[in-house]
């Protein structure tokens, strides 16, 4: 199944998208059933123990997380993310324990790819995004390759299409809500100048 | 309810109400699931992929679930020393038979391989602790389409590296080349027939118990043949004692052939009430039935027409590539070979056939026989390919065909794909066809519509199939492992009430009513005393089931046979106590007479008593009234006939409207014409779902998308036209009662009649052929690609 599209946001810098897109808190902020995203080095992963651990650190994320914070912790090109994903699909339910390879990250173009299990489906997929900056904002155009199996792909793209479509459109809202109150910050003078800040990262 | 004869007064060939229907209408009549109602339940884990080495199994959480019994995988069912191996029943040379297991342990080949089994308390229970077994996979590409699978990878079975099952053929190729050679013109299609998924209304289920006491072990199912599955069980799959082993098919609601086969999943479920001594059942969900259950069709073919300009056909040439799934069926090999190939001559006298098949092995659910199999298949490619040369010759569909049918005086005819057909009078039942669709109008008012950009196409199409399977002795020579006999006892009570048995199973049919007819016209005994007594291999001595529109001509043959011969012992005792030589008894509406004394006579029920007293019987003769026999047919039976389709296609949204559809079925002998009437709507329903909505979709990574009901397309009371049914009556000369089976006809018929009216409707848009399912979609995509008129 291949998935692509493309969004717009308004008022904000490729710089502050990029670094959004970069946070796996931001990532599991916005993700619709994402209960953790860390990064992992083990090849066994232990989803109970992480779960455990991660399932309920929200440490601040932009605007209210410092940039250079951040950055520190944004996705690194070769490493390995683990992340739980419970999704909804029809009377289906399934956790998805996915691991996720970033695969390419070299400004304004990332990509990854990886797989995912729940009891009864599986998934593997790769997929990219490029920014580019326009005169309102950034257009972000990405896709995606996904290849589904088990109960989930039984439903067809009859229902995975719709789903996929409602965590997409949710994932870009809440990361443009985030942004907007990136630029909402500066506008106000309130505190430091985060705009600036985020700039001077690249 | 009482059955009477209609006008006529005969009860063979009256249209007496199915006795059957009350039981059904008002909710008494007992399916399997209804059978064993405190029973534990079995829910089974399928595999998530088509094609994937299996690593580990981890069942810990599933047994921890409250309520679940246990959990059994692939290897507990190894470690019980079963034979465990389902085998395919038709053996054709150079078949690559692979084992198949009844719960995969090291290599999963398709998304419904059973993987593991919950037995739980409660059926919602067993089913959630499925998600509780942890299985981890090694996934491998899967190849999911015949013709794409062979001499590719990956490969479905190491015993078949290219996926080839059996490379077939059957026909003088030489005869044909000669006559491809010599003929004034060759027409040509290439063309595909979708998988169709059967769809019974009752999926398939399973309830067994077994008695550790005496080792006997009971399994319901629904079963077309209870007695070759319990032959299948006994000797293949769980090496249970075959006098031990019961199976009962109570009521099943439709089979279409899904319910021949011997799958994994109720000897799973008789294995885990043996293992656990305790009731258990399981009902497969449709989805779970869609995924395991076989499907039907999966050809990809090219056919070739050797003809002169005066449309004298003079050769044929098919090459088919036949899906067959991830595993061998028992009807899997047959009909794609001989169940197809021998019926590509239709109703024509076409010489020299050559036919190739190459059955392929796929990551997909098994593919068998349904309704029409094979022959279905076979039809379809040669009433395409006739609509192709006659555009070709710019000659009538009509024309082409009326120049080459067999003549009667042909009978019998022997095809030259090694079938003799027993004998028919096609052309009368074409020419009554045409004649109730007034077929010259037809055509009139399609030039006027043409006028109007109004697109009205008419679709012919005649067929023979092969019925009443099969002769032992000719299936046992091309490879069929089973007989092809049926069993039938009829048995006098001492009170003159009679029991039929026989080894035939109905699945909505109403065999206990037209065996009964059969019983009723042969005894003269009212069909109110007769009990047709079927599916339960404890009470029928033998039988080889319902399937390849057998039951009236083989099953009726074996009825038949029986009655007459207690007839023949009656008349005996008669003449006995009449005191008259036997010669001169005559017996008439359950009576016999001394010839010339009418008031010396003694009715058979008053006979059957005698009988069983047995105080005034002639000397030798043993008590008792009853008989048994094994009907083996001499030949196939050879129904056919000819469907008329009247379509309108609107080329701006692709839809298609069927205006009216006439069917001229000829099955010989009509034990019950209301019963045939009743096969022939149901056969053309199908029909014409296969020919415009049906489609078993995989995707590249071997998933069944078209896996509910949600999204397998199948027609609609609101898509089905009248039927105009009408029937011409060519008996069998062979068998006893004159019948040659009507269950699969219209399937057959139906496809062709509406595929070739689509065409001929879009003919302005010059399309010569247009693949199965002609959706809106397809055809309207046909019709803007052609660039239209």
């Amino acid at each position: 199944m291949n998935f692509d599209g493309t969004f717009e946001i308004d008022d904000v810098t490729a710089e502050e998208v990029w670094l959004a897109l970069s946070d796996p808190y931001m990532i599991k902020t916005a993700l619709p059933g994402c209960e953790f995203l860390v990064r992992v080095d083990e090849d066994d992963v232990d989803f109970e123990r992480l779960r455990a651990e991660n399932g309920d650190k929200d440490p601040p994320i932009l605007p209210e997380a410092r940039p250079k914070e951040v950055a520190d912790r944004a996705f690194v090109e070769g490493a390995t993310y683990a992340t739980l994903i419970e999704l909804s699909v029809g009377s289906v339910k399934p956790s998805f324990e996915s691991e996720v390879t970033i695969t390419e990250r070299n400004f304004p173009r990332m990509s990854a790819s990886g797989e995912g299990s729940a009891a009864s489906s599986s998934f593997e997929m790769s997929a990219w995004m490029d920014l580019e900056e326009t005169e309102n904002g950034v257009v972000v155009e990405w896709a995606a390759e996904a290849d589904v199996f088990g109960r989930i792909a039984q439903l067809g793209s009859r229902m995975i299409n719709p789903v996929a479509n409602r965590i997409v459109n949710q994932f870009f809202d809440s990361v443009a809500d985030r942004l907007k109150e990136v630029g909402d910050a500066d506008e106000q003078q309130t505190g430091e100048n985060l705009r600036n800040r985020v700039r001077e990262l690249f | 309810m009482t059955s009477q004869p209609d006008a006529s007064g005969r009860i063979f060939g009256s249209s007496v109400k199915r006795r059957e229907d009350p039981a059904l209408l008002t909710g008494e009549a007992e399916f399997t699931d209804d059978k064993l109602p405190d029973a534990a339940h079995v829910a089974i884990l399928r595999s998530q992929f088509a094609h994937a080495d299996l690593k580990e199994i981890d069942t810990s959480e599933a047994e921890n679930r409250d309520g679940v019994i246990d959990v059994f995988t692939g290897e507990d069912i190894e470690a019980s020393g079963i034979p465990n191996n389902i085998p395919t029943a038709w053996m054709l040379p150079g078949l690559v038979t692979p084992q198949y297991r009844l719960m995969a342990t090291d290599k999963v080949r398709h998304a419904g391989d059973a993987i593991a089994a919950v037995v739980a308390k409660d059926r919602y229970v067993a089913h959630e602790a499925l998600d509780d077994i942890d299985v981890s996979y090694e996934r491998l590409d899967a190849v999911t389409e015949p013709a794409k699978a062979v001499g590719a990878d990956p490969t479905v079975h190491e015993e078949a590296e290219d996926n080839v099952a059996f490379d077939f053929d059957i026909g003088d190729s030489d005869a044909v080349d000669d006559a491809f050679a010599a003929a004034d013109h060759v027409s040509s299609v290439e063309l595909e027939q979708p998988r169709i998924i059967p769809n019974p209304v009752e999926p398939r289920a399973a309830a067994a118990s077994y008695d550790p006491g005496s080792d006997e072990l009971t399994v319901w199912m629904t079963s077309q043949n209870p007695h070759l599955h319990r032959m299948l069980m006994s000797t293949a799959t769980l090496g249970h004692p075959e006098h031990k082993l019961q199976i009962v098919a109570p009521e099943v609601g439709g089979g279409f052939g899904k319910k021949i086969y011997h799958y994994p999943d109720e000897a799973i479920t008789a294995w885990c009430a043996k293992q656990l001594e305790r009731d258990v059942k399981w009902q497969a969900t449709r989805s779970e039935d869609y995924v395991t259950g076989n499907h039907g069709r999966d050809h990809v073919t090219e056919a070739e027409l050797a003809v002169d300009d005066d449309g004298t056909i003079r050769g044929m040439r098919v090459e088919t590539h036949a899906g067959l799934g991830a595993h061998l069926l028992q009807f899997a090999t047959a009909t794609p070979s001989y169940l197809y190939a021998t019926i590509l001559s239709s109703e024509y006298d076409i010489g020299a056939i050559h036919c190739r098949v190459i059955g392929a092995f796929t990551n997909t659910a098994p593919v068998d026989a349904y309704r029409g199999a094979g022959r279905a298949e076979g039809i379809y490619v040669t009433e395409r390919l006739l609509n192709v040369a006659a555009k070709d010759l710019g000659m009538d569909q009509t024309e082409l065909r009326r120049a080459n049918l067999i003549d009667p005086d042909q009978f019998p005819y022997e095809t030259g794909v090694g079938m003799v057909y027993d004998s028919g009078e096609y052309e009368r039942a074409m020419d009554r066809a045409l004649e109730i669709v007034e077929y010259e109008n037809l055509r009139d008012r399609q030039a006027d519509l043409r006028e109007k950009d109004r697109y009205l196409g008419i679709g012919v199409a005649n067929f023979v199939e092969s019925a009443g399977l099969s002769p032992s002795k000719a299936a046992g020579e091309l490879g069929s492992k089973a007989g092809g006999w049926e069993a039938g006892v009829v048995r006098f009570h001492p009170s003159g009430k009679v029991a039929v048995y026989c080894g035939t199973a109905d699945q909505g049919q109403g065999h206990r009513t037209t065996l009964a007819q059969v019983a009723a016209e042969e005894l003269g005994v009212p069909i109110d005393d007769i009990e047709v007594i079927e599916g339960n291999t404890d009470k029928v001595p033998q039988g080889m089931g319902t399937y390849g529109s057998r039951s009236a001509p083989v099953g009726g043959g074996a009825v038949a046979t029986s009655a007459q011969k207690v007839v023949e012992k009656a008349r005996t005792i008669a003449a006995h106590q009449l005191e008259a030589d036997e010669a001169d008894i005559e017996f008439e509406d359950g009576e016999f007479q001394v010839k010339g004394a009418p008031q010396r006579s003694i009715r058979i029920q008053d006979v059957a008593m005698q009988a069983y007293l047995g105080h005034d019987i002639p000397d030798e003769m043993e008590p008792g009234l009853e008989a048994t026999s094994y009907y083996d047919p001499e030949n196939f039976t050879f129904p056919f006939g000819t469907h008329v389709a009247v379509v309108e296609v609107d080329p701006d949204t692709g839809e298609v409207e069927i205006q009216q559809y006439v069917a001229v079925d000829d099955c010989g002998e009509q034990i019950n014409p209301m019963i045939v009437e009743g096969q022939i709507h149901g056969g053309i329903a199908q029909g014409i779902g296969a020919a415009l909505f049906e489609s078993a979709e995989y995707d590249d990574g071997g998933n069944l998308v078209t896996g509910s009901m949600n999204d397998y397309a199948l027609p609609r009371a609101n898509d089905l036209p009248e039927y105009e049914t009408d029937s011409t009556v060519t008996p069998s000369p062979h068998n006893p009662l004159g019948v040659k089976g009507v269950g699969e006809s219209a399937t057959i018929g139906a496809t062709p009649a509406v595929v070739n009216a689509v065409v001929d409707a879009l003919e302005p848009f010059d399309v010569d052929h247009l693949d199965m399912p002609l959706t809106n979609e397809t055809i309207w995509s046909a019709v803007t690609t052609e660039g239209g008129s």
